[in-house]
């Protein structure tokens, strides 16, 4: 297992610069994953560590070794595509030997490594047949038994349950959690999708534009976003964000609302050009008057099931609260909201920044 | 409602189309099996026919039936064995040296390079040129005073269509020249299909260039390289133009060459008539087995 260095990472294609000084490690057997919207360099900074992408300047180590000039084949990583990229004339077998046959490891281990394999990831009576006879699911069961079977020094996968049914991607990911608590191999996962990013990483480094927006536990990018874009792609429904102005005792959302706030928490905020950032398990629906709270009326309803996201009116502000089922009747309907304090987050409304309190 | 789109449908699909199904039957199908039947189906009756009689063009004295004697007299011909065994060499030597430039060639395009669309195209020439019209000039770049050939290889002066051994070579040299091109163009088709990703997947593999080209690229590119295989070998059994312009050595008389002197040297009409069937199942036979092959690679 390997220890990953990137450090003032580059990349530029043509005139356009794609990765913009990119500092990253990622420690000996972390799951690490890399999230952010199509074309923010996530999958670049993926394939440069890789070696299927120069870098422009920087440098990378892996377990200490500058490997930024070497190919891809002596960097010792397996990495698994979004697209599968089985050989689609070799049976399974011959597809999760191919790494072993390539460096000519002899038959009798070669058999017994992939067998090992198969029978872990479950496809062993699949070792015959060939890709195009297999569903979505077992080709990707193959191509990361493909990564696996040669034990490389760290798993690079580039949305590997991308392609699949949304079903599919849930017993996958599952899966995928599982293969790397049983080998606690270094890898690096990246996606676009934040429940996948949520569910399996130790670390989620968020991307934006070629930066790293924020770097850390699962936990701590939900509940401590360090600006506007991290709050807003983490999290689903993302999280409301209104401008507020700043006043004793409160903050007011235009049109003469205004809630109440502790004075601790919004003490250290400047009084204007501040945004609220309020996740809709943090907005409090009651039916009946209560502290803090402020009367308004529903504007929307979505039922989900387990639960229903619900509408309010707040000042300017249109805030979406997560009810329980039934809560609501429909739109036009008067209620109570209120705000949970404490999951309060502000940013800069220039910068986009979080504004903390200084502990 | 259904009743008016029943009844309004196949006039608007007319008028979209601008022909009705009689007019294309009438201007476009009939003519084209009209000349069919004439100039290849009755052809073809016809010759099968003549193969069976001691019919000559050249008298107007009437054919007689001679049953399979034709066939007999052709295949008891230690000279006509001979002139097969001359074409199987010139096929094997031929379409051999074209799959290997062609294939070569199309390695070579198969990457990002300046003016490629250019380069591809000029590879293409030879096989854009008249077959006479290539005979006739390679004959003069192969003359042992004054070709270019001897010249750049400094040869003095070499006789290549005279000598009995190279002639045949020599001959088949000037079908590689001319058909590499083909074979590269089916090959660039082949390997451009080829998904970028797959070679990315073997790099991380570890694969080296070698071991990618003979597990990755030689499979996928097989089919399309039978195929081009199937064609050239077809044509090349056929080879009379340059071959006949090139070189009068009997090392190079190939059926091809021998049916024509058959025919219309010797006027033996009905012979060379059974001579031509004996050709035909012979490439339908060499293809099939081509075929056989073919599609066992795209099975696999």
């Amino acid at each position: 297992m390997a220890r990953i260095e990137l450090t003032d990472i580059q990349k530029h294609f043509g005139a356009f610069q794609v990765l913009k000084n990119v500092n990253l490690t990622i420690e000996d057997g972390e799951f690490v994953v890399m999230l952010g919207q199509s074309g923010c360099g996530k999958t670049t900074t993926l394939r440069a560590i890789a070696g299927l992408e120069t870098v422009s300047s920087g440098t990378i180590r892996i377990d200490g070794r500058e490997v930024q000039d070497l190919k891809a084949a002596d960097r010792d990583i397996a990495f698994v595509f979004q697209s599968f990229s089985l050989y689609p004339h070799m049976t399974v077998y011959e597809n999760i030997a191919f790494p072993l046959r390539a460096v000519g490891m002899n038959q009798s281990e070669r058999e017994a490594a992939v067998r090992e394999v198969a029978r872990v990831l479950g496809i062993e009576r699949l070792l015959n047949r060939k890709p195009s006879a297999l569903s979505g699911g077992d080709m990707q069961r193959v191509a990361i038994g493909r990564a696996l079977v040669r034990r490389p020094k760290a798993l690079l996968m580039d949305e590997p349950i991308g392609a699949l049914d949304a079903k599919l991607r849930e017993q996958m990911r599952a899966e995928i959690k599982r293969l790397h608590i049983a080998r606690a191999s270094t890898s690096v996962y990246v996606t676009h999708d934040q429940i996948e990013a949520m569910s399996l990483a130790d670390r989620i480094v968020v991307m934006h534009g070629g930066l790293l927006q924020q770097v850390g536990t699962p936990e701590e990018v939900y509940n401590r976003p360090a600006n506007l874009f991290v709050a807003q792609f983490v999290g689903s429904p993302v999280m409301n964000v209104a401008d507020v102005g700043v006043e004793n005792g409160g903050l007011s959302f235009g049109a003469g609302a205004g809630v109440a706030m502790p004075a601790g928490l919004i003490a250290h905020l400047p009084k204007n050009a501040v945004k609220l950032g309020i996740r809709p398990e943090a907005v409090r629906l009651s039916h009946e008057p209560g502290e803090g709270m402020v009367e308004t009326e529903t504007t929307n309803l979505e039922p989900l099931g387990s639960h229903e996201i619900v509408d309010v009116r707040l000042g300017g502000a249109t805030l979406r609260a997560r009810a329980e089922p039934g809560f609501v009747r429909g739109q036009g309907q008067r209620l109570w909201v209120g705000l949970d304090a404490e999951r309060a987050h502000f940013f800069d409304g220039e910068t986009g920044m979080a504004l903390r309190r200084t502990a | 409602m259904a009743d008016v789109m029943t009844r309004l449908e196949p006039n608007s699909r007319a008028a979209a189309r601008g022909l009705s199904d009689l007019s294309i039957r009438n201007l476009f199908i009939i003519p084209t099996i009209t000349f069919l039947i004439v100039f290849n189906v009755f052809p073809l009756i016809y010759s099968l026919y003549t193969g069976f009689t001691d019919y000559r063009a050249s008298t107007t004295a009437p054919a007689n039936w001679v049953g399979l004697a034709n066939f007999r007299e052709l295949l008891s011909d230690p000279f006509i064995w001979r002139n097969f065994t001359i074409t199987a060499k010139y096929v094997v030597i031929s379409v051999t040296g074209q799959v290997i430039v062609g294939f070569g060639l199309a390695m070579l395009l198969n990457r990002p390079m300046a003016l490629k669309g250019l380069i591809t195209t000029l590879l293409m020439l030879p096989m854009m040129l008249s077959p006479a019209v290539v005979g006739l000039f390679w004959k003069l770049l192969y003359d042992p005073s004054f070709g270019i050939i001897n010249y750049f290889l400094g040869l003095g002066k070499f006789e290549w269509l005279a000598d009995p051994q190279m002639a045949l070579w020599a001959v088949a040299m000037v079908d590689i020249w001319m058909w590499s091109p083909f074979v590269m163009l089916l090959s660039l088709a082949g390997l451009s299909a080829v998904p970028k990703h797959l070679y990315e997947a073997a790099e991380i593999d570890r694969a080296g260039p070698f071991y990618t080209f003979f597990r990755i690229t030689l499979p996928l590119v097989a089919p399309i390289l039978m195929i081009a295989i199937i064609f050239r070998t077809m044509e090349a059994f056929k080879t009379f133009d340059h071959a006949y312009i090139l070189s009068s050595q009997p090392t190079t008389e190939l059926i091809a060459i021998r049916l024509y002197k058959m025919a219309f040297l010797e006027w033996q009409t009905g012979l060379s008539s059974a001579f031509a069937y004996i050709v035909l199942i012979v490439v339908v036979a060499i293809t099939n087995i081509y075929v056989k092959y073919l599609n066992k690679a795209k099975a696999r």
